[in-house]
C-alpha cells in the first residue's frame, strides 16, 4: 500500500485498521501521524455532534413526558463525560513531544507570519500576542488531546520555540517537561496553561517572557 | 396471550424502543435539517408512522437502522412540504447559536459551526458514521448510494472541515 491509497482509506474510515494499514503505519511516519490526527478529529466531531439534548428541546415546552426522559439523557451524558475524563490519558509531556517531533518543518521557517494569518489562528481563542516580543513563523491551529489548539513558533533573541496554547488543560503550578531530547514547561495560564518547548538552556526566564506576551482576553 | 395483552406487550416494546432510541433520532433530524423545531417534529411524525408499522418491524435489533430510515423520508417530506431555504447559512446558525454553543471551549463550538456549515451530501454521512457508527457500505445501504461514493463524500467531508478550521494541511509523506 503506498502512501495515497492509505491515506484514501483513511480519510474515509479513520478507525480503519488491517494488516496492511499497519504495515504502512510502521514504515510511514507521516501516514501514521496523519491517522493519529484524524482518529482525534473524529473524537472531536463525535463531541461536536453530542449537543445537549435539553438544548435541542428548550425550543418546546410541551410534551412533558419526555421530559424526565431529557433530564436522564443529560445525566447519563454527564456521568460519561465524567467518566471520559476520569480515563488515564498519556502523560502531558508525551502529548507535547509527540505533537512538537511530528512537526519539525514548523521550527524551520523564517519568514515572520502575517498579522492576519497569526489573528485568525488566535482571534477563537480570544487571545492574541502582544507585538515586539519576537516574530511568529509558524501559526496554525492542530488537533492536540482531542482539541483544537493554537500551535505557534516564535523566534526569540535566544533561537526559535514551540508554544500550545492549551485553554482545555489546567495545572496547577508549573510543570517540566523533558523527554526525547526536548526540554520544556507547562505554565498554568488565565484559562488552561501554555506549553512552551525549545533547547534554550534559560528556557524558564524564555517561557515566562512568553507568558507574558500573551494577552489573554476577558 | 389473549388480544388485549399482545396489544399492551406491543406498546410497551415500542415505547421501550422510542425512548431508547429517540435521543439519537431527535440528534440525527437536528443534523440533518439543521433546526431544532423541524427535528422535532420529523422525529414525532416519524414515530407515529412507525408506531402504525411497527408490525412490519421483524427484528427488534434492526429498529435503530429502521428508525432512521423513517426519519430520513419524513424529513425529506417535510422538507419538500416546506420547502425550506437553506442558503442563508449564517441565519441558520444564528438561529441555533445556543445549540452550537460549548462553553468554555472554542474549538468545539467552531467544530459545530463547520458542520453546521458543510454541505448535506457530506454532513449526512459523516453525522451516520460517527454519531451512529455505521459502517461505510451500511451508510451506502442507508443512503442509496454506491460504497465508493460514500468514501469520497467522507473523505472531503474530513477534508472540508480541516479546511474550515484551519487545521494544518495533511503531512508531506
Amino acid at each position: 500500500m503506498n502512501c495515497l491509497e492509505f491515506r484514501r482509506r483513511v480519510g474515509a474510515a479513520p478507525s480503519v485498521s488491517g494488516d496492511e494499514i499497519e504495515a504502512h503505519r510502521r514504515e510511514c511516519p507521516a501516514c501514521s501521524r496523519y491517522q493519529d490526527e484524524l482518529r482525534a478529529m473524529d473524537s472531536l466531531i463525535g463531541r461536536a455532534l453530542a449537543v445537549d439534548m435539553a438544548r435541542i428541546r428548550s425550543i418546546r415546552a410541551r410534551r412533558p413526558r419526555w421530559l424526565a426522559l431529557a433530564a436522564s439523557i443529560v445525566i447519563g451524558l454527564s456521568v460519561g463525560l465524567a467518566l471520559w475524563i476520569s480515563l488515564p490519558r498519556p502523560s502531558l509531556a508525551r502529548e507535547v513531544f509527540d505533537h512538537v517531533a511530528h512537526e519539525p518543518d514548523a521550527m524551520s521557517g523564517t519568514a515572520p507570519v502575517a498579522p492576519v494569518a497569526l489573528a485568525g489562528v488566535l482571534d477563537p481563542y480570544g487571545t492574541r500576542l502582544r507585538p515586539g516580543f519576537g516574530d511568529v513563523t509558524y501559526a496554525r491551529r492542530c488537533i492536540f488531546e482531542w482539541r483544537v489548539v493554537p500551535h505557534l513558533v516564535v523566534q526569540t533573541p535566544q533561537g526559535p520555540v514551540t508554544v500550545l496554547l492549551l485553554r482545555h488543560r489546567n495545572v496547577s503550578e508549573p510543570v517540566r517537561l523533558a523527554e526525547q531530547g526536548y526540554a520544556g514547561i507547562v505554565l498554568p495560564a488565565p484559562r488552561g496553561s501554555i506549553a512552551i518547548v525549545g533547547q534554550q538552556k534559560d528556557l524558564d526566564s524564555i517561557a515566562r517572557q512568553i507568558f507574558e506576551a500573551v494577552d489573554w482576553g476577558n | 396471550m389473549n388480544r388485549d395483552d399482545r396489544g399492551t406487550d406491543k406498546r410497551q416494546r415500542f415505547a421501550t424502543l422510542c425512548e431508547t432510541l429517540r435521543p439519537d433520532l431527535l440528534r440525527f433530524a437536528f443534523w440533518l435539517g439543521r433546526d431544532r423545531q423541524l427535528a422535532e417534529d420529523v422525529v414525532q411524525e416519524a414515530l407515529l408512522r412507525a408506531w402504525k408499522s411497527f408490525d412490519a418491524l421483524a427484528e427488534e435489533g434492526k429498529a435503530k437502522s429502521w428508525l432512521l430510515t423513517i426519519v430520513r423520508r419524513e424529513f425529506a417530506r417535510s422538507f419538500e412540504r416546506k420547502r425550506l431555504d437553506v442558503t442563508d447559512l449564517d441565519a441558520l446558525v444564528a438561529a441555533e447559536a445556543d445549540v452550537l454553543a460549548a462553553e468554555d471551549d472554542a474549538g468545539l463550538a467552531e467544530m459545530r459551526e463547520a458542520l453546521f456549515r458543510l454541505s448535506d451530501e457530506y454532513r449526512e454521512p459523516l453525522v451516520l458514521q460517527v454519531m451512529m457508527g455505521y459502517t461505510t457500505q451500511e451508510i451506502a445501504d442507508q443512503m442509496g448510494l454506491q460504497q465508493g461514493a460514500v468514501l469520497t463524500r467522507l473523505f472531503r467531508a474530513r477534508a472540508r472541515l480541516r479546511q474550515e478550521l484551519g487545521i494544518a494541511a495533511e503531512p508531506s509523506p
